[in-house]
């Protein structure tokens, strides 16, 4: 391999067929005069442009069907005009410089041409360069030199992550391998599963339990998630009121006046509210649009008025505490104002617990999460639920729907395939990498293969083979020609 | 090979200096470009001869030879050389490349590859005087291509040859002796040899021979009563025609074996005309014969590469004097 040209950060090395180097691998620009070394990674293998060549093809086209023949070549000159035909430029980007072992990111630097020498460096020895100590390590799976990629758990500890990929490509796959790793390491993690696919995270791909069957905490709204107004704080119910069912101000303050008057009078069940709507000397239109809100919190299933029943979300978190957990809020079957009902009460109470230091801090994940996060929660989660302990890691298979301010925040992103220019496009917006490795590599990534990009990976973007886990599999399509040929 | 592998077992350069666009050098001299100018001293008239296809199939079997500067080393130059024979049968061409073959030519080492060639390919003893240097490469090159234009008339049976230039002999590679027996060989095994000639230096009353043609309804050849056959030690073995075999604005010029019957030449042309596929006038044959011998520039790149490689050369780029001297004004090869 020679270096061939470098313009910004960007370098083109001349390589021959034989060298074993593709897209995402990197390599070592080492010029030993100055004990210098430039990381670069490649992220496009084309064919050099070399004069001639399309004469040399359109010659080499005409000998099939009606054009036959041989070649009496004794001194074997040809393998090395295919050599030449067959030469590579390897576009890459630069990573890095290592100076006297020391890491540096700086691509001003320009190895000699004539005397650097290029080979491939394996990306385990590349990471031990630049990563301190390697604790809480959490398994992902195997890079292309089949050597195993850890990240650790302190790469999403506090930090803002992004899944994303096409559908079909191993999202949520990786999503249930980062939850798993993190309650493996007593954390607590939310996770608001939109297709219940995350169900089935405390069984075994053969239905029995597995390790993980006690702490992983399956919450179904209106079945074994319901809560109770009793124990429910004013804020977390015209969080619900105005954000999820669009309770107008003037109701809102009438609200206000009936709950407190309720809690004078020791009154707490959906019946003492529902009454004390009715008998209210307001507005008629303030009164409807109460009733009407009143109604959709007592038809959504989620309330109940029995207390022994009703979910306790302190002693949720407090059962996590020990030895970790998750909890799965399973939003599947759920309608929409519902699913927002339990989104409103479960970020509310979160936030609530946290900002009173009765849980430290929670790993968030969510799938799909524009379905039902209203669009001031974005930034929230973002900046403010940040510092008081939520992590938020967004799933999602529709890019454009997270705002490109949430990307130029993102720690770390798991890119998985996208053929979609436009979707590369807005994962591209990240901070952390160059458009163009994210356009060149995502588009042919192999599924259950994806990018890492940001800090999990000390910003050197590496592919890896996201490894199988020993779960059952939830949230299949159901299909029609399933079983046909019986 | 052996001539081949001999001459670059003496490179004892350390260097080779690529030639810059070898692919644009002005053509030295070759087979095609050796016919001297022959000037029609007495022009009578020029007779059309229109021409019918005739269905009877014949083999068509096409030679042509490429040779190719590659670079210079301390003591001499680099260059190849490459032959191709492309012969139809039954609707399918098929195509023998011989070559490429590298020699390193020195001003020590270029009579006797030279003689060794020549005499190789010649049944002929006299001592040749080896050309320069500079031409040397078009010379080993018309040696390849008189060799093998012998084996195929050595080999082919009934079949119409066709050679890439002109029948003109009397020239350092192409003795009148051995390119009769050539011929000679050809007609005895029933095969005819016609020769196309790409440029053609003659002249016919200030217009370029091939001029005469853009008028004639084609297939058809023209043909120049009264042609001089020989000036000098020069000498015309074949009958020069002027072909203008199908529409268009390409018109050749056409040598037929002068000892083939008048005839017998005109319906080998008919049977080309049935038996081969001709764009712009040209044969599909000597085409595919060009296109596989000539040097591409990828070619050129990947023999530089071998003998580099083989012999341990160092490639270096020489300054361009002219550049350097002239800047932007610095362009032509020579003046």
């Amino acid at each position: 391999m020679r270096l061939y040209k470098k313009e910004g950060n960007s370098i083109q090395i001349l390589s021959s067929p034989k060298d074993d180097v593709e897209k995402g691998d990197y390599l070592l620009v080492e010029d030993t005069n100055v004990n210098r070394k430039l990381i670069t990674q490649v992220i496009d293998v084309q064919f050099a442009s070399v004069p001639g060549l399309l004469e040399e093809l359109l010659r080499d086209s005409t000998t099939e069907e009606q054009i036959y023949g041989e070649n009496f070549d004794p001194l074997g000159v040809s393998s090395h005009i295919n050599y030449i035909q067959d030469a590579r430029m390897l576009l890459c980007k630069i990573r890095g410089t290592i100076l006297n072992d020391k890491l540096r990111v700086n691509s001003s630097w320009l190895p000699s041409r004539s005397k650097s020498g290029i080979t491939k460096i394996s990306i385990n020895s590349l990471l031990a360069h630049v990563r301190g100590k390697e604790d809480l390590p959490i398994n992902i799976g195997e890079t292309k030199d089949a050597s195993p990629l850890n990240i650790t758990a302190h790469d999403l500890d506090g930090r803002l992550n992004i899944i994303t990929g096409k559908k079909g490509t191993g999202k949520s796959h990786l999503s249930k391998l980062l939850v798993l790793g993190l309650v493996e390491y007593k954390a607590t993690v939310v996770v608001l599963d939109l297709n219940g696919e995350y169900t089935g995270l405390g069984f075994s791909a053969n239905g029995g339990g597995n390790e993980y069957s006690d702490r992983v905490h399956v919450l179904t709204p209106g079945a074994n998630f319901r809560v109770s107004l009793s124990k429910m704080d004013l804020s977390v119910i015209l969080k619900i009121l105005v954000h999820a069912l669009d309770l107008p101000g003037t109701s809102t303050r009438e609200f206000k006046r009936i709950w407190k008057s309720l809690r004078q009078q020791g009154k707490f069940t959906l019946q003492d509210l529902g009454e004390a709507i009715r008998k209210c000397s307001c507005n008629i239109h303030v009164r409807d649009a109460l009733f009407s809100r009143y109604y959709s919190l007592a038809n959504s299933g989620f309330f109940t008025d029995n207390d022994e029943v009703a979910t306790s979300f302190e002693k949720l978190f407090e059962e996590t505490k020990a030895d970790g957990g998750a909890l799965i809020i399973n939003l599947k079957d759920v309608s929409s104002i519902d699913r927002q009902i339990v989104l409103e009460y479960t970020l509310g109470n979160l936030v609530k617990l946290l900002n009173q230091w009765k849980i430290k801090s929670v790993f968030l994940f969510a799938e799909e999460a524009h379905l039902y996060l209203r669009e001031t929660y974005w930034e929230d989660i973002v900046t403010r639920m940040r510092h008081f302990g939520l992590f938020t890691n967004f799933v999602t298979n529709q890019p454009d729907t997270i705002k490109e301010n949430i990307y130029r925040q993102a720690d770390s992103i798991f890119l998985f395939n996208f053929t979609n220019e436009r979707d590369l496009e807005t994962v591209s917006k990240a901070a952390r990498v160059d458009s163009e490795t994210v356009k060149s590599i995502a588009q042919e990534l192999p599924p259950h293969h994806c990018l890492l990009i940001g800090r999990a990976v000390k910003d050197f973007p590496v592919m890896v083979k996201v490894r199988a886990l020993d779960i059952k599999t939830m949230g299949q399509t159901r299909l029609f020609f399933t079983n046909t040929d019986s | 090979m052996e001539l081949s592998l001999s001459s670059l077992k003496n490179i004892e350069s350390n260097y080779l200096q690529p030639t810059k666009n070898p692919l644009n050098q002005p053509t030295t001299e070759h087979i095609e470009d050796a016919t001297p100018i022959l000037g029609i001293q007495h022009p009578s008239t020029i007779k059309t001869i229109p021409l019918e296809r005739t269905l009877d199939e014949r083999p068509v079997v096409a030679v042509d030879v490429s040779s190719i500067r590659i670079g210079e080393t301390e003591t001499g130059v680099l260059c190849a050389i490459r032959g191709a024979i492309v012969w139809k049968e039954k609707n399918r061409y098929r195509y023998q490349r011989i070559g490429p073959f590298p020699f390193h030519i020195t001003e020590q080492n270029k009579k006797e590859i030279y003689k060794l060639f020549r005499n190789h390919h010649f049944e002929i003893s006299e001592d040749p005087r080896a050309p320069s240097i500079t031409n040397i490469q078009a010379r080993i090159g018309n040696l390849l291509e008189r060799w093998l234009q012998l084996g195929i008339s050595c080999s082919a049976y009934g079949a119409i040859i066709l050679w890439d230039g002109s029948m003109t002999a009397g020239m350092v590679d192409s003795p009148v002796d051995e390119m009769s027996r050539l011929l000679e060989i050809a007609r005895n095994r029933l095969s005819i040899v016609l020769a196309f000639s790409k440029n053609t230096t003659l002249r016919f009353s200030g217009h370029k021979l091939t001029d005469y043609a853009e008028k004639a309804e084609p297939p058809c050849l023209l043909q120049i009563t009264d042609f001089p056959l020989s000036s000098g030690t020069i000498l015309l073995l074949g009958d020069v025609y002027v072909a203008k075999l199908t529409p268009g604005v390409c018109s050749f010029r056409l040598d037929i074996d002068r000892k083939v019957p008048r005839e017998r030449g005109i319906e080998a042309v008919q049977s080309l005309l049935g038996s081969d596929l001709l764009i712009q006038s040209y044969p599909e044959t000597l085409r595919l014969a060009h296109i596989f011998s000539t040097f591409t520039a990828t070619e050129v790149i990947g023999i530089q590469r071998f003998i580099a490689q083989q012999y341990g050369l160092k490639i270096v780029m020489r300054p361009n004097v002219r550049r350097l001297l002239f800047g932007p004004f610095g362009k032509g090869a020579k003046g």
